[in-house]
This record gives C-alpha cells, structure tokens and sequence, in this order.
C-alpha cells in the first residue's frame, strides 16, 4: 500500500498547524458560531475565500463561500464532468501584471476551484492550471482530475488529484501541484489560431471525476 | 576515409537514373551560353564535350590562397592574379601569386562568368540531382535534402557527420548508445543526487521501429533558475517525414501524471534547439521528487512511452499540416 498521504499534503498539513491558532482566534467570534469546537473538530472550521485576487477576508462553510463567490466576485460555474475554458492573454510579454482566473466546476454535486495563472516561476515565465476541492482533504482525495492543453500538434495532459481549499491557492501553486507549461510552449500552443504571437489564447479543457467511494 | 566509402554505397541507393549517375561522375560544370545555344543538349553531353574547358573555368573560381569557390566581390592585382575578398583582408596589400602590390581592383570580367555557370550541388554524390546557377549553389547547399546529418550524441560536441545508416553504427559503436527495437518503451531514470543539477545529466537511447530510428533524449538542466527534468524524441531523418510520426511520453506516481503528446523533431534540429524551445515533456524537480516519492533524497522516474505513425489524412486537410517550430 502506498501511503495516501504525501510530501505535498504534510507540507501543507504543517503549514496549516502553524497557522491555525491566529486563524480561529481571528474568525470564531465574527462568523463562525462555534468557539469551542475548532481545535476538537477541524472539519467544522471555517474555510478561506478561495478568490485570491485581492486579498479577500471573508469566511465561511461552503455554501457561504459559493454565494459569496457568485454575488460577490462574480465567479461562474462550469459543469466539471466535461469543461473546455479559453484563456487569452493579450499581452503575454508583460507577466508582472499577474494575470489569474477562478472559475467553478461542479462534478456530483460538489464543487471546485479551478485556477488558471501567470507567474514566474524562478524566473521564468508560465503558466499554471490546477484544481481545488472546495472541502476537506480526506474527501479531496476520492476525487481526480485532468487538465489539458495543445495546438500545433502538441498536447500536454496532466492528471492529477484536487487540493483542498484549506491549502492557500500558493500552497499548491509553489508545489508545482498541477499543469505547468512554460511561456514559450504556451505561445507556440496558441499560434494555432491564426493569432500573432502578441497575444497568447489557451484552450483548457479537462473533467473531474470520482475515484472512489467517500468513505467518511 | 570510410565516411567517403559510406557515402558512396548510399549513392547507388538513392540514385536510379541514369543521367544523374553520370554526372556524378563527370562532376559538371556547364555555362549557361552552351546551354540556351542548344536546347536539345542535355546536362551530361555538355558536360562531357566541355569538360577540360569547363573544369578550367571552375579552377579559375577557386580562390588560389584558400581554394574555396570566389563569390563577389572578387579581387585581382595589377598583374591579374585573382583573390577572394576574405582572403584580400588577410594579406596585407600584398598579391600573394607575385608578391606585387595588391592595390584595390576588383575583377567584374571573372564575376560574370561565375553568373553565367551552373553547377551540380555538392552533395551530389549523396544523390542530389539538382543543377544551380553559381551563386544560388551555396544557398542551396546549406539547406540540401541530401546534406550529411550531424551526430545526435549531445554530451561532447561531436563533429562526425553521415547518412543515417551510418550515424545509427556510429552511436552504437562509438557512443556506446542503447539500442531498442519496438515501438514501445519503458524507461527507468535514477539519480542518487537530484540536487546537483550543476553536471548536467543527460542520457540518449536510440529506437528503431517503422523502418525508421528515433532518439530519445533525457536530461536534467536549469530553466531560467528552476531545476528541471526534460524528455524529448527525435526522428533520425527530415523534418517533413518527421511529421508522419507522433510519440508520447508519460511519467507519474501517487495519483498524479503527466503526459506529452508530439511530433518528433528531426535530428536536423539540433538537441539544444528542441530544447530551447520547450517541444517536450518537462518535469519540474519538485513534481519529479514527488513522483520519485520516498524521501525525495532519490530521483526515480519512470517514463513510458509510445511511437506511432500518423494515419494519413491529409485529404481531410486536418491535423496533417503542422507548421515548423522555429
């Protein structure tokens, strides 16, 4: 049996331990209701925003999120069994203005932030698709995913398993935990398109499905 | 030499008309004049009814201090000795024939006749059939079909050249490279220090399936500042057969993967070009550790992998059409 648990996810277990008495103390008297509960039951604890654009303070359970996410940032939702998602980029030269963007999948009634952004990565510039669980880790990892992207007789595929919203989107963005294609690669996927090479146009499209039964 | 002796066998391979196979032999130079005179005179009578002349005409275009074929701007001294303009930088205003001042005079009489010549390419003898006036020759030659491949091995540089045949011993024999038939295959890379990314490893495997042979690249290397690892095949043979062939690589462990599907590269661009260009599988250090898995001290990757020929559907006007990646 290969253990379930990884690097990755220790990783980001620890990071959640250090963060954990700052975070309640912060939240439990304002929205969550329930003071005596977190360090007994981190299920029930409150989870972040997931929009990580600007810094978004908000907390809440998942639907509080989801509705804080529909009205409040406008994020729409995909079906997640099959998506296709086109991210243009018009000026792909200048990564500084970090371009991102949220979307939401729904796959058996559940739900997912699927990320798509520019960074650089020790330098260099790319781009980087993934996907979280908007829910716990435990049921995070009866779900798996696949992203992919191509053009010029090139594709690039990436299957991998959702992580948690309780892992900042950095988390799992400096973890490399996800679909990473260098600006050089993505340019060369969207000359395709009859486009100049100004302007960058990714089409991503994947699916979510359940891996196993929840056994919670 | 045995690449000599390679070539040849090649030739009589390739070549199956006749008339080339004589030119080969007469190595022909033929002047435009003759040609426009008599329409019906083929490249081979005219080659062999002017060679003593025509082979003079061409001595006379070989630069007498470096013996390369002179281009314009030729130069010439007082006493008519001819130079080339590379060469007239270097020999301080002195003719190198006899010793006169060089002075600065420029031949047009002996450019014009080098306009109105046509040559056989020089790799001719490597089954290349076509003629060219003069100075489109040269041009031609550094992007001819049939110019010798350089080796693939990327460690040192290597300046072996060859046919393919020829390259494939080469590998084996002097390189030491593995050799598989099939068109599957299942790698197993390990590296006891991942960290020291600093003596670049690499390694090459060679396939042979469809008649054809591809090479398989592996190697580790810095992005910008990011460690990474990068897979990536190439087709022993032209671009425009590469592009019959499709592969795909995939590499993965504890519920993630990561697949590449592509064209292979001909071994005409060089390993560092294909690289540059990012026309592969790249695996970041952090998510090769991880798929290593243990206590990410080791590097163990396996890589699998698959060689197809592309359906022809160019009728549909589909997917066939794939434009070079520069």
């Amino acid at each position: 049996m290969e253990p379930r648990i990884n690097d990755l996810q220790v990783e980001s277990r620890v990071h959640e331990l250090l963060d954990f008495p700052v975070h309640t103390n912060q939240i439990s008297s304002a929205i969550y209701e329930c003071p005596n509960d977190h360090i007994e039951n981190p299920k029930k604890k409150p989870y972040n925003c997931p929009h990580s654009g600007a810094k978004c303070d908000v907390t809440g359970d998942i639907q509080r999120l989801l509705l804080h996410l529909r009205n409040d940032h406008n994020v729409e939702m995909s079906d997640g069994r099959s998506f296709s998602h086109r991210y243009v980029h018009h000026d792909p030269k200048h990564l500084h203005h970090a371009t991102w963007m949220l979307t939401l999948l729904d796959c058996c009634g559940r739900k997912f932030c699927l990320y798509f952004e520019a960074f650089h990565l020790r330098k260099t510039p790319m781009y980087m698709a993934f996907m979280q669980f908007m829910g716990d880790e435990e049921e995070a990892m009866s779900f798996s995913y696949s992203l992919q992207v191509g053009g010029n007789g090139r594709k690039l595929t990436w299957q991998g398993v959702p992580r948690s919203i309780r892992d900042s989107h950095k988390t799992v963005r400096d973890s490399q935990d996800g679909l990473i294609i260098t600006r050089k690669l993505a340019l060369f996927f969207s000359t395709d398109n009859n486009t100049t090479d100004k302007e960058l146009k990714l089409k991503v499209s994947g699916r979510v499905w359940r891996e196993q039964p929840v056994s919670i | 030499m045995d690449l000599d002796s390679m070539d040849c066998t090649s030739t009589m391979d390739v070549t199956d008309d006749e008339e080339i196979h004589q030119d080969r032999h007469s190595y022909a130079s033929v002047s435009k004049h003759h040609h426009t005179n008599n329409n019906t005179t083929n490249v081979n009578a005219a080659a062999s009814g002017l060679l003593p002349t025509t082979t003079s005409v061409h001595e006379l275009l070989e630069c007498p201090v470096c013996t390369n074929s002179m281009y314009p701007p030729i130069h010439q001294c007082h006493n008519g000795h001819t130079l080339c303009s590379t060469c007239k930088a270097r020999v301080h205003n002195r003719c190198p024939t006899c010793r006169q001042e060089l002075g600065d005079i420029r031949c047009l009489a002996l450019e014009k006749v080098a306009e109105s010549l046509e040559l056989p390419c020089k790799h001719m003898s490597l089954g290349c059939p076509e003629i060219f006036p003069y100075y489109s020759k040269l041009k031609h030659e550094t992007v001819c079909n049939f110019r010798p491949y350089s080796c693939p091995y990327a460690g040192s540089e290597c300046s072996v050249t060859g046919d393919i045949p020829f390259l494939v011993a080469h590998l084996r024999d002097d390189h030491k490279v593995d050799m598989h038939s099939g068109c599957t295959f299942n790698h197993r890379y390990v590296k006891s220090n991942p960290r020291e990314v600093e003596n670049a490893t690499w390694m090459l495997t060679v396939f042979h399936c469809f008649g054809q042979y591809f090479c398989l690249h592996f190697e580790a290397f810095q992005l910008g500042m990011a460690p990474v690892y990068m897979a990536f095949l190439r087709f022993m043979g032209d671009e425009t057969e590469a592009r019959n062939y499709n592969y795909s690589l995939e590499v993965g462990g504890y519920g993630r993967k990561l697949i590449w599907e592509g064209t292979p590269r001909s071994v005409r661009d060089s390993h560092r070009k294909v690289r540059d260009s990012h026309d592969g599988l790249i695996i970041q250090r952090n998510m090769a550790l991880f798929f290593s898995g243990g206590d990410r001290k080791e590097l163990k990757l396996r890589v699998t992998g698959r060689i197809w020929k592309e359906q022809q559907q160019s009728g549909e006007g589909g997917g066939a059409c794939i434009p070079n990646l520069s």
